[in-house]
């Protein structure tokens, strides 16, 4: 395997695709979910904490307006 | 405190701070997450894994020559037009990954459009921006942007490696790109604004201007230091600028070999890859939490003395590699490396910040990383062949620790309290500006 396809995680490098099918063998193995739900909950995390800034800043600037 | 302050909440350069950690963290996670598909890739395209790891490569080196490039025009067009134009370009090269039917198509949608446009998102322009938002508290703000990538490494990388269990490659693709324009690109255009003044207000939510040393009322962070330059070319007539950029391809160096070879390493210790894996998992939580301390403290003293500090703790970190048995060796190098990986990242833009000013930030911040950047590609190629002459890392090893005790020893040798605006004088607060409040201050950009 080449060198680059190795890099691990400092700054914008590809991971290392084997330490990730370990690291997936060890979650599954600690918290024993089907891969859909782990999907679902990774894919909310990542989805609700755009939604949540920018509805946090919507109502800090529904507020300056009404304070303005 | 000020009561305008009170009524519209926290102040809105960490809403920006928030926004560019999610961009961060979508960016990071597209290209660190190529490695979860190249079996998919190797077996679609009925090629070795080489062959694909072209695009890899090319990506890389495409990414860190894109960073000056991006620099110069976040110096020029302002970052929040650099960073959206990168968000919208690889949100349509990550869809255009999806479409990849053959290697080189690879190369091209991956190697140059996504890593070209990664480049417009990086650290670069968004800590050129922060560099405006925050001064008293730029090392935090800087270390929070930083850390997004950690967090993305532990919540992107597994949705992907989950994501394709249930999903061709091309669908995951297809969502991130989407994702990316859907969510990602919004966040920057409704939040991100180049510099406070667009808002009305000044860094840091303050609310006083102050004198300048030229008689001129100014906020605290425009108070010019001796070095501060409207020319990115004069910075190179200066100590600082080569210094940090030296200890910075230290970093490179140091940081792109471990990542290559750690496993290889471990391996050659009789050490089985998940265990490695495991030490560089506990490297990167310790990491994240080091990243935060050490930006948030750097507001309080003198940012050289960390940074000088942090080299040498890695330097520590590539000792015990070499004088410390295989097994122990290995978490001691993840202890102490961990706190002292990413660093140099909050403190390197900080600094250059501190002493150059933010006028042309965005080229200095771009050539520093780039001299990062081809530091860590040169050192893959020269530990590689160490190993190969050797059949031991030890020689390697050695030489990255003497490196890194002479970026420690470059970093803590910086002048700061000479070149830093931080350190220059100012007199007291005498006039009440930007007291506007966020809606109040409009909603256009640049």
């Amino acid at each position: 395997m080449s060198a680059f396809n190795r890099v691990l995680a400092h700054h914008t490098e590809p991971v290392d695709p084997k330490l990730v099918d370990w690291l997936r063998h060890k979650i599954d193995d600690l918290l024993g979910v089907d891969s859909v739900v782990m999907v679902a909950a990774l894919g909310a995390v990542i989805v609700l904490f755009p939604v949540v800034l920018l509805t946090l800043v919507w109502i800090q600037r529904r507020r300056g307006s009404r304070y303005s | 405190m000020n009561e305008g302050r009170q009524k519209t909440g926290p102040f809105y350069g960490w809403y920006v701070v928030a926004a560019l950690f999610f961009s961060t963290f979508i960016v990071i996670g597209v290209r660190q997450g190529f490695g979860v598909f190249v079996e998919s890739w190797e077996k679609d395209f009925g090629v070795t894994t080489t062959a694909v790891s072209v695009a890899a490569a090319i990506g890389w080196i495409v990414n860190g020559v894109s960073q000056p490039l991006f620099g110069a025009l976040t110096d020029r067009l302002g970052a929040r037009r650099v960073l959206i134009a990168g968000m919208l370009l690889m949100g349509i090269g990550t869809i255009l990954v999806a479409a990849s039917t053959s290697p080189l198509m690879l190369a091209v949608t991956y190697g140059f459009v996504v890593s070209f446009a990664s480049g417009a998102l990086s650290f670069t322009p968004a800590g050129a921006l922060l560099s405006r938002w925050f001064v008293r508290r730029r090392g935090s703000a800087m270390s929070v942007l930083t850390v997004g990538g950690s967090v993305s490494g532990m919540i992107m990388i597994p949705f992907l490696a989950y994501f394709l269990l249930n999903a061709s490659w091309q669908t995951v693709w297809l969502t991130i790109g989407v994702m990316m324009l859907v969510l990602g690109l919004p966040v920057l255009i409704v939040i991100v604004r180049s510099s406070p003044e667009d808002m009305n207000l000044l860094p840091d939510g303050d609310t006083e201007s102050f004198e300048d040393g030229a008689g001129g009322r100014t906020a605290r962070s425009t108070a010019a230091g001796p070095l501060t330059t409207n020319r990115w070319q004069q910075s190179f007539r200066s100590a600082p600028m080569w210094q940090l950029s030296a200890a910075y391809w230290v970093c490179g160096v140091t940081t792109a070999s471990i990542s290559v070879h750690f496993v290889r390493w471990a391996s050659s210790e009789g050490i089985s890859p998940g265990t490695a894996a495991l030490a560089f998992g506990l490297l990167s939580g310790i990491n994240a939490m080091g990243v935060l301390t050490v930006g948030s403290i750097s507001d309080r003293m003198q940012r050289k003395n960390l940074l000088g500090m942090v080299y040498l703790v890695r330097g520590l970190a590539f000792v015990s590699l070499i004088v410390l048995p295989g097994g122990v060796a290995l978490w001691a190098f993840a202890i102490i490396g961990g706190m002292s990986w990413l660093a140099t990242v909050p403190l390197t833009t900080s600094l250059a910040a501190d002493v150059y000013g933010v006028k042309k930030l965005g080229t200095l911040a771009g050539l520093i990383n780039m001299a990062h950047q081809l530091g860590g590609g040169a050192a893959v190629i020269v530990f590689g062949r160490v190993f190969d002459r050797f059949g031991s890392y030890d020689l390697a090893f050695a030489g990255g620790a003497v490196f890194l005790l002479m970026a420690g020893i470059t970093a803590l040798s910086i002048r700061e309290k000479r070149y830093s605006a931080r350190f220059a004088p100012v007199s007291g607060p005498t006039v009440q500006a930007a007291t506007v409040p966020v809606a109040a201050a409009g909603a256009d950009g640049d």
